[in-house]
C-alpha cells in the first residue's frame, strides 16, 4: 500500500483481536478471527485515489502509435472491396489491417467461433470494425480512417429477433458463419410432468414479458497495447476481465504458440461483464505492433464501447406459473425470445442459463423453458452482471406478485412457502448447499416495516418484494478440460511480507483485497504486509477470469489453500522452537504467539526466517476444482450448475405521480446471503452497486438501435444512455446474510452478481402496490407508465376493475 | 499531425509549468498525455461523466471540455495534488468507507468533493453531498459509499482533527 | 477519444479584440465550452478560428443599474454564479432556479450566460458523431446531409432551442445587448430568436452577446421556471415551461395585471404562449386561471420527435407542468 495509508488495526473498530481464551482444536489453535469479515483498507484504493495508478490509457511506451478502426455505418451489408492505398500513403501512417488479416474466427465459447477481429467480407451491424489504422498520432490515425475507401452492398437488416429468425434467405444470414440460418441457439429443456401439473392447478398466471437490452456502462472505456519485443515476445495489455480466455484467442488468431504471448490486465476502471471477451482492438493492436515493429495503443471511443456492447439480451419472455390454492407453485412453464444481436458471444450459455438458473429460491415441482437466440444486426449481446438470468427473474418475480393477488397472500408469505430451502437439489437437479432466502425475506420484511405500512400507504405509493439467487462460478469452465479452475501462489519472505500471484482479474469488485485477506487471517499479518500480483500471464497462475461471480469462491478456496499450507509449516517451524505442540503456535497481530503463554511471542518476521531455515524458500501453490456432483444428469445439466449459491430479497418503497407517470424509488433494502462476508463493506458495496445497476434499468437505461434509421444506436453516449446520477439514486439498505457454505472458504459465496436481480422486479412490484398497474416491460419510463394508468383508469370506469387502493382518487391525466 | 503548438504557462497542483501543446489539444489531453498527470481520467468524450474533473483556480471544471490554452495563466489542481503529503481526510474517509471500487471516476469525484468541503467548511448533508455531486457518474458503488464517505470526510475537516481521521497519527505498520 | 478538429485560437484581452478577431470568415466564439466543444468533437462544424473569451476580463460582472431599473449580467457570468448571485435570486428567482437547474454542477461552473442564450440547437439525429450521421444516410440539414429525419420531407431544420435560461429571460422582458463590426445593438429577447434550427438566433456573423439587461419587477409577480428531464442532473430539459405573472397585490389571491408563458425544447424557437388574456383581471388562485393557461400552453405547443421522449406525451406534461407551476405560485 501507498504511503500515508495506514492499517485497518489502527482503528478500533477495524482491529483484528487480540488471541485469547484459545479452545483446543485438534489440529492447531483457533482463534478469534484476525481480520478475517471485518471492515477492510481495500490494497489498492489508496493509489487509485491518489491517481498514480496506472489503468491501460495511462501506459506510454517510447515510440507507441496510436490505432483507430474505420467502422461501418451499415447495419448490414457485403463488403465489395477496401482500399486503403491513400491512407497508407499518408505520412504518419505506419499500418493497415484489414480482416483480410485476421481470417481465423474467434469466440469467447470455443463451440462458437463466429466473429473475425474485423469482417472479413461483410459487416453485421452499425460500429462492426473494418479495418484499423496505426499513426503517430490519433488524428493522423483519424484522418487515415477518413482516407480508407470501402465499398459495401447494402443487405436487408433485421432489427427484430423474430423476423430474424423467420427469413429464409440464405443470402441473408446476418452471421457469416451460421449453419442455421439466424438462429444462433435454440435450448428446450422439460423437468417433470408440466402440462399435467398446470392442468391440475387451482390457479395458473399467464404473463408476456419483454425486457429490453441495458449494457454496462463501466466508466473505463476499452483499451489496450502491444509491444513486441526484439525476442518476438508480444505483451498485450487490455483492460480485460479475462486475461486467460485473451491469451487463448490471441494465439489462435494470430496463429503464436501462447508461450509467446504475454496478457496483462493493468488495473481495471469497472468491467460488470462488458469486458469478458476478446475485442477487435486487442488483436488489432497485436498485429499493428508485430507489423509495425512499434508499440500501438487503441482507446476506445464511448460511441464504441456501445457497438462492441455484450450487454443484457432483451428478451421476451411468456410465462405460465400454476399454483395450488394454498401458494403452493405447482409447474412454470417458459418461452423465451433472445435478441442476440450480431454474433454469439456468451450466446449459447446465456440461452442456457435464460432458463437452467431460475430453479431456486422456489421449488417448482416441474419446469420446462424453451429459450431461442437470434442473430439481429446489432451490436452483439453478452453477458451483463447477472447474466442470463436477470431477465427471467423479472418475469418470474412479477408472475409470483400476480399470483399472491390473485390467491389472496402476502406476496412475502408466498415466497418464504415456496422457498426450496438448503441441502436440496432443484427440479433441473442442481444440488444446492446453503440457503439464507428465508433469512433474507425477514430481514427486508422487518427493516422496511412491511406487516404495518404497506397496508397504510395510500394510493401513489407502494412496497413490493422480490427474491433471486445466484451461482457463484460455474462447475465447468468455458472450454473443456481437467485442470484446476483457480490456483493461487504465495511466496513469504524475511521481512515478514507475503506476495500473492493470482491469475484472477480485480475489475474493481475487490478480488486482490480478497485474497490479501484471506493470507492475512491465515498468516496473522496485516494486509499492509500483503502484495497482491494478479492478472499478469507470464507472472501468474492460470485464472480463468472475473465472471460468473467465481473468483471468491474459487479463487478463494485455491488461496486458502496455499496459505493454510504456508501456515502449519510456520506454525511447525516456531513450535520446534519453543518446544511446543504447533497447535499452541497462533499466528495473529504480525506475530507467532503461544496460546497458552500469550506473553510469548515473536514478530511474523521471525517466524517466517524460522520457517524458511527449515524448509528453504517459503512458497506454496493452492488449486481449486469444482465438485463434481452438483448438476443434471441431462445434455446441458451441467450449464449453470455452481458449488454454491447465493440469495438474495430486494424491498423497494416507491411514489407513482400517477397524473406524469414519473416513478420515484424511495429506498430499497436489500439482503443478501453472501455465505460468509470476508471484507463487510466490499460485500455491502457490491450488494448496493448491483442494486442500483438494477434501479437503472429498470427506470431508465434502454440500449437500443433505431430500426427506422438504418439500424443505428439510439443514442450511443453517456449522455443519451441515461445512466442514475447521485441525485437519481434511492437510498440502499444493504444487509448482509451468513449462511455459510461448505464449498465457499470460510463458506463465503458470490456477492457481486445477485443482488442485481431481484432489484427491479421488487420495483415493478411495488409500483403495481402503489398504483395497480403491472409493469410487464422495462424501462418503467414515465410514457410507459401514464399509459397503463390510463389503461386501468378505463378499466375501472367500465366496472372491470374496482379502484386500487381506498382513499383520494387518481388523478386524471388532464390538467 | 496538429497546429502550431503554443506554449503554454500555467499552474498544476501549485507548481509553474510551461508546456507546448496543439491549440485544439484539451485541458485534460495535455494534463495525461504531456504532463503524465493521469489522474484525471477519459470517460465520455464529452463532458458527460465527470472522470476528467479537476479545478481550475479553485472551482470544479470539466478537463474534456476546456481547452489547454483556455488555462493559460490559471491555477490548475488535480487528484494529485490531493495525494501529495499526509493523507487527505477525504482520501481517508474514501478508504475507510471502500468507497472506491473500480477508481475509475473517484479522482473526480474527489475534485468535487474537495470544493464543496472547502467551501462548505461544516458537515454536509448526503443531500447537499448528492446534489453537488451530480456531475460525477460512478457504476460501481449506487453512490452509497461515496455519500457515506464525504459526509464522514465533512465532519473530521470542521472537527478540525486533519489528515488522520480520529485515528492514531501514523501507520503502525505503515 | 473523440478528437477535436484543428483550429487556430486566439485570445483577445479586449471586446474590440474579440470583435476583430472574429472578423475572419467561419470563426467561432468559445467561453465555457461545453456546447461547442462537444459539437466540434461531433464535427459538426470545423472552424478555422476559435476566439476564446478566457483572457477578456469585462463581460464578467453583475451589476444593479438603478437608473436605467434594469439588472445587467456579463456574458461571461458562469450560470453557477447567476443561480447564486443574490441580487438574481432576490429581483429573478425564476431566473436562479432556471440556472441552477442546467446540467450538472460542474457543467453549472463553466458555461456562461451568453453561451446558454446562444446554445446551438438540439436534434437527436444531430448530436451524435459523423459515424453515425452516416448510418441514418449522411446527416441532415444541420449536419453534412440535405433532409430532415424529424419531420419528413421538411423544409428546414426544427433542433430544439434546448435552453433552460432562454424561457425564463423572455418571461421577464430581457434584452440581450451585442457587440459586432457595425457597433453595439440590443434586441428583447423575445425577438431574438427565428424557427430555424441551423441559425437560431438573429445575432450577425461576427457579433457577440455582451450582456443580458433584465428589467426590474415593476410591482408585485410570481416567476416559476419547471422543467422535466429524465434524469435530475446532466439531462438536456425535455419539457420547459418559464412563468410568470404579475399581479395588482403581493398575494397570489389578487387579480393578475400581465401573464407571461414560454415554452422551450419545440422546434428551434422559443414559444410565447398566447391568447392569455382571460387571465387577467382574475386572481393567480383561482383554479380556472391555472386551467386556462395550461390549456392554452397544450394548445398552442406542439412537441417534436427531435428529442427523445413521445412528443405526445411531453405535450400533456407541458399542460401538466404549467398547471402545477400555477397552483404552486398560487400556494405560497
Amino acid at each position: 500500500m501507498a504511503d500515508g495509508a495506514r492499517d485497518p488495526s489502527d482503528s478500533p473498530e477495524e482491529v483484528g483481536g487480540e488471541p485469547c481464551d484459545l479452545p483446543e482444536a485438534p489440529e492447531e489453535a483457533r482463534r478469534e478471527p484476525w481480520v478475517l469479515g471485518k471492515i477492510h483498507r481495500k490494497v489498492d484504493a489508496m493509489e487509485r485515489m491518489r491517481g498514480i495508478t496506472r489503468y491501460t490509457d495511462d501506459l506510454k511506451l517510447p515510440g507507441m502509435l496510436h490505432a483507430r478502426i474505420l467502422r461501418s455505418p451499415h447495419a448490414h451489408a457485403k463488403i465489395l472491396g477496401i482500399d486503403a492505398s491513400a491512407a497508407l500513403a499518408m505520412p504518419g501512417v505506419f499500418g493497415v489491417v484489414t480482416g483480410q488479416d485476421f481470417k481465423i474466427p474467434y469466440g469467447i465459447i470455443p463451440w462458437t467461433p463466429d466473429e473475425n477481429a474485423l469482417a472479413v467480407d461483410k459487416v453485421c451491424h452499425v460500429g462492426d470494425g473494418v479495418a484499423c489504422v496505426a499513426a503517430v498520432d490519433e488524428d493522423t490515425a483519424i484522418a487515415a480512417c477518413r482516407a480508407i475507401k470501402v465499398e459495401y452492398e447494402p443487405l436487408r437488416a433485421f432489427f427484430d429477433p423474430e423476423e430474424a429468425l423467420k427469413s429464409r434467405d440464405k443470402a441473408l444470414t446476418i452471421n457469416p458463419y451460421s449453419r442455421k440460418g439466424n438462429l444462433s441457439k435454440h435450448v428446450r429443456l422439460e423437468f417433470g410432468d408440466v402440462d399435467g401439473l398446470l392442468d391440475g392447478s387451482d390457479v395458473v398466471i399467464e404473463g408476456e414479458y419483454f425486457f429490453e437490452g441495458t449494457t454496462h456502462g463501466a466508466i473505463e472505456p476499452h483499451c489496450a497495447v502491444a509491444l513486441v519485443e526484439p525476442n518476438g515476445i508480444l505483451t498485450v495489455w487490455s483492460a480485460t476481465q479475462v486475461s486467460h480466455y485473451l491469451h487463448r484467442e490471441l494465439a489462435k488468431v494470430l496463429q503464436l504458440p501462447p508461450h509467446r504471448i504475454r496478457v496483462i490486465q493493468p488495473p481495471l476502471g469497472g468491467a460488470f461483464g462488458g469486458k469478458s471477451e476478446p475485442f477487435d482492438l486487442e488483436f488489432c493492436v497485436a498485429k499493428l505492433a508485430l507489423q509495425t515493429g512499434r508499440p500501438v495503443k487503441l482507446l476506445y471511443t464511448r460511441e464504441e464501447v456501445f457497438y462492441s456492447h455484450r450487454g443484457r439480451h432483451p428478451m421476451k419472455m411468456r410465462y405460465r406459473t400454476g399454483f395450488r390454492r394454498d401458494g403452493t407453485i405447482t409447474a412454470v412453464d417458459a418461452k423465451t425470445i433472445l435478441d442476440g444481436g450480431a454474433y454469439s458471444s456468451f450466446g449459447l450459455v446465456t440461452t442456457y442459463y435464460s432458463g437452467q438458473l431460475l430453479c431456486a429460491p422456489y421449488n417448482f415441482q416441474a419446469y420446462r423453458f424453451d429459450s431461442t437466440r437470434a442473430y439481429t444486426n446489432k451490436p452483439a449481446c453478452g453477458p451483463k452482471r447477472g447474466h442470463g438470468s436477470v431477465q427471467p427473474r423479472f418475469a418470474i418475480e412479477i408472475q409470483l406478485d400476480k399470483a399472491a393477488v390473485a390467491l389472496g397472500i402476502d406476496p412475502i408469505e408466498l415466497r418464504r412457502q415456496n422457498d426450496i430451502g438448503p441441502g436440496t437439489r432443484t427440479v433441473n437437479e442442481f444440488k444446492v448447499g446453503s440457503n439464507g432466502f428465508q433469512e433474507c425475506l425477514t430481514r427486508v420484511e422487518d427493516a422496511s416495516g412491511w406487516k404495518t405500512r404497506r397496508p397504510a400507504l395510500p394510493y401513489g405509493q407502494g412496497l413490493g418484494i422480490a427474491g433471486s439467487t445466484y451461482i457463484s462460478g460455474t462447475n465447468y469452465p468455458i472450454y473443456p478440460n481437467e485442470m484446476p479452475q483457480a490456483a493461487v501462489q504465495i511466496c513469504l519472505d524475511r521481512s515478514g511480507r507475503a506476495r500473492i500471484f493470482s491469475g484472477a482479474n480485480d475489475i474493481g469488485q475487490g478480488s486482490n483485497t480478497m485474497l490479501a485477506v484471506i493470507v492475512a487471517e491465515e498468516l496473522g499479518i496485516p494486509l499492509d504486509d500483503i502484495r497482491v500480483l494478479s492478472a499478469d500471464t507470464d507472472l501468474c497462475p492460470v485464472d480463468l477470469g472475473a465472471y460468473s461471480s467465481r473468483i471468491t469462491l474459487m479463487v478463494g478456496n485455491a488461496c486458502l489453500e496455499a496459505a493454510q499450507r504456508l501456515r502449519r509449516k510456520v506454525c511447525e517451524s516456531v513450535a520446534r522452537r519453543w518446544q511446543v505442540p504447533r497447535r499452541r503456535v497462533v499466528l495473529a497481530g504480525r506475530m507467532a504467539i503461544d496460546g497458552q503463554d500469550p506473553d510469548r511471542h515473536v514478530s511474523s518476521a521471525q517466524a517466517f526466517q524460522w520457517a524458511e531455515a527449515d524448509h528453504g524458500l517459503l512458497g506454496e501453490v493452492g488449486s481449486y476444482n469444482t465438485p463434481k456432483d452438483r448438476h443434471g444428469d441431462y445434455r446441458g445439466g451441467t450449464i449453470g450448475a455452481s458449488p454454491a449459491y447465493s440469495f438474495t430479497a430486494h424491498l423497494a418503497e416507491v411514489e407513482v405521480d400517477a397524473e406524469t407517470g414519473v416513478v420515484v424509488v424511495k429506498k430499497i433494502w436489500v439482503a443478501h446471503d453472501c455465505g460468509k462476508a470476508l471484507s463487510r463493506r466490499i460485500v455491502e458495496g457490491q450488494i448496493e452497486g448491483s442494486t442500483y445497476m438494477g434501479f437503472g434499468e429498470a427506470l431508465m437505461e434502454e440500449h437500443v438501435v433505431d430500426p427506422a434509421h438504418g439500424g443505428v444506436h439510439a443514442g450511443p453516449s453517456l449522455l443519451d444512455y441515461r445512466m442514475p446520477t447521485f441525485t437519481d439514486t434511492p437510498e440502499i439498505a444493504a444487509m448482509i446474510v451468513e449462511a455459510g457454505d461448505e464449498n465457499g472458504p470460510y463458506g463465503a459465496k458470490e456477492a457481486g452478481e445477485g443482488p442485481l436481480h431481484s432489484s427491479i422486479p421488487a420495483i415493478a412490484n411495488a409500483i403495481y402496490d402503489a398504483v395497480g398497474i403491472r409493469l410487464d416491460r422495462i424501462p418503467f419510463s414515465p410514457p410507459r407508465v401514464l399509459a397503463a394508468l390510463r389503461e386501468r383508469a378505463a378499466r375501472e370506469a367500465r366496472g372491470e376493475l374496482p379502484p386500487h387502493k381506498p382513499g383520494p382518487a387518481p388523478q386524471g391525466g388532464a390538467a | 499531425m496538429s497546429g502550431a503548438a503554443a506554449l503554454l504557462t500555467l499552474r498544476v497542483n501549485g507548481d509553474p509549468v510551461e508546456v507546448a501543446a496543439p491549440p485544439h489539444w484539451t485541458l485534460l489531453e495535455v494534463l495525461r498525455y504531456r504532463l503524465d498527470l493521469i489522474g484525471s481520467k477519459q470517460g465520455c468524450d464529452k463532458g458527460d461523466c465527470g472522470a476528467c474533473t479537476v479545478q481550475i483556480d479553485g472551482v470544479p471544471a470539466l478537463a474534456c471540455l476546456t481547452l489547454a490554452i483556455n488555462a493559460q495563466g490559471r491555477s490548475v489542481t488535480t487528484v494529485e495534488a490531493l495525494g501529495q503529503g499526509p493523507v487527505h481526510p477525504l482520501l481517508d474517509a474514501f478508504d475507510r468507507h471502500n468507497a472506491a471500487q473500480c477508481g475509475f471516476c473517484t479522482p473526480g469525484i474527489l475534485m468535487a468533493a474537495e470544493a464543496l468541503l472547502r467551501e462548505r467548511r461544516a458537515p454536509v448533508s448526503r443531500s447537499e453531498a448528492a446534489t453537488a455531486l451530480a456531475g460525477n457518474l460512478c457504476r460501481c458503488t449506487g453512490y452509497t459509499k461515496i455519500l457515506d464517505a464525504v459526509v464522514d470526510a465533512s465532519e473530521v475537516l470542521s472537527r478540525g482533527t486533519g489528515a488522520t481521521a480520529g485515528e492514531p497519527e501514523g501507520g503502525a505498520h505503515g | 477519444m473523440l478528437r477535436l478538429p484543428q483550429f487556430e485560437v486566439v485570445a483577445p484581452s479586449t471586446v474590440d479584440g474579440v470583435v476583430e478577431a472574429l472578423k475572419v470568415p467561419g470563426a467561432r466564439l468559445i467561453a465555457g465550452g461545453t456546447d461547442l466543444l462537444p459539437n466540434l468533437k461531433h464535427h459538426l462544424d470545423r472552424p478555422p478560428r476559435l476566439v476564446t473569451l478566457a483572457q477578456v476580463s469585462a463581460l464578467r460582472g453583475i451589476a444593479r443599474d438603478d437608473d436605467a431599473k434594469v439588472l445587467r449580467l456579463g456574458a461571461r457570468v458562469t450560470l453557477r454564479e447567476l443561480s447564486e448571485h443574490p441580487e438574481v435570486r432576490a429581483l429573478f428567482p425564476s431566473l436562479a432556479h432556471a440556472a441552477g437547474h442546467v446540467a450538472s454542477p460542474t457543467i453549472r461552473n463553466m458555461a456562461t450566460l451568453g453561451g446558454n442564450v446562444n446554445l446551438d440547437t438540439r436534434c437527436r439525429y444531430v448530436n451524435q458523431t459523423e459515424l453515425w450521421r452516416q448510418g441514418i444516410g449522411g446527416g441532415c440539414y444541420k449536419s453534412e446531409g440535405d433532409v430532415c429525419h424529424v419531420v419528413p420531407g421538411g423544409k428546414n431544420c426544427v433542433a430544439a432551442m434546448s435552453s433552460d435560461n432562454v424561457p425564463v429571460l423572455i418571461t421577464l422582458g430581457a434584452t440581450i445587448h451585442l457587440v459586432g463590426p457595425e457597433g453595439a445593438r440590443a434586441l428583447a429577447m423575445a425577438d431574438y430568436y427565428h424557427a430555424d434550427g441551423l441559425r437560431h438566433t438573429h445575432a450577425r456573423d461576427g457579433e457577440l452577446t455582451a450582456e443580458l439587461r433584465v428589467p426590474y419587477p415593476e410591482g408585485p409577480r410570481r416567476c416559476e421556471y419547471v422543467k422535466w428531464s429524465v434524469r435530475n442532473s446532466i439531462d438536456y430539459p425535455l419539457v420547459s415551461v418559464a412563468l410568470r405573472f404579475d399581479l395588482e397585490a403581493d398575494d397570489p389571491r389578487s387579480a393578475i395585471t400581465g401573464a407571461h408563458v414560454v415554452v422551450g425544447v419545440l422546434g428551434a424557437r422559443p414559444r410565447i404562449v398566447g391568447k392569455l388574456e382571460g387571465a387577467l383581471g382574475k386572481a393567480l388562485a383561482d383554479p380556472a386561471v391555472a386551467k386556462l393557461v395550461s390549456e392554452a400552453a397544450y394548445a398552442q405547443c406542439k412537441p417534436l420527435p427531435n428529442v427523445p421522449y413521445d412528443p405526445a406525451y411531453r405535450r400533456e406534461m407541458i399542460r401538466v407542468y404549467t398547471r402545477r407551476a400555477i397552483e404552486r405560485m398560487a400556494a405560497e
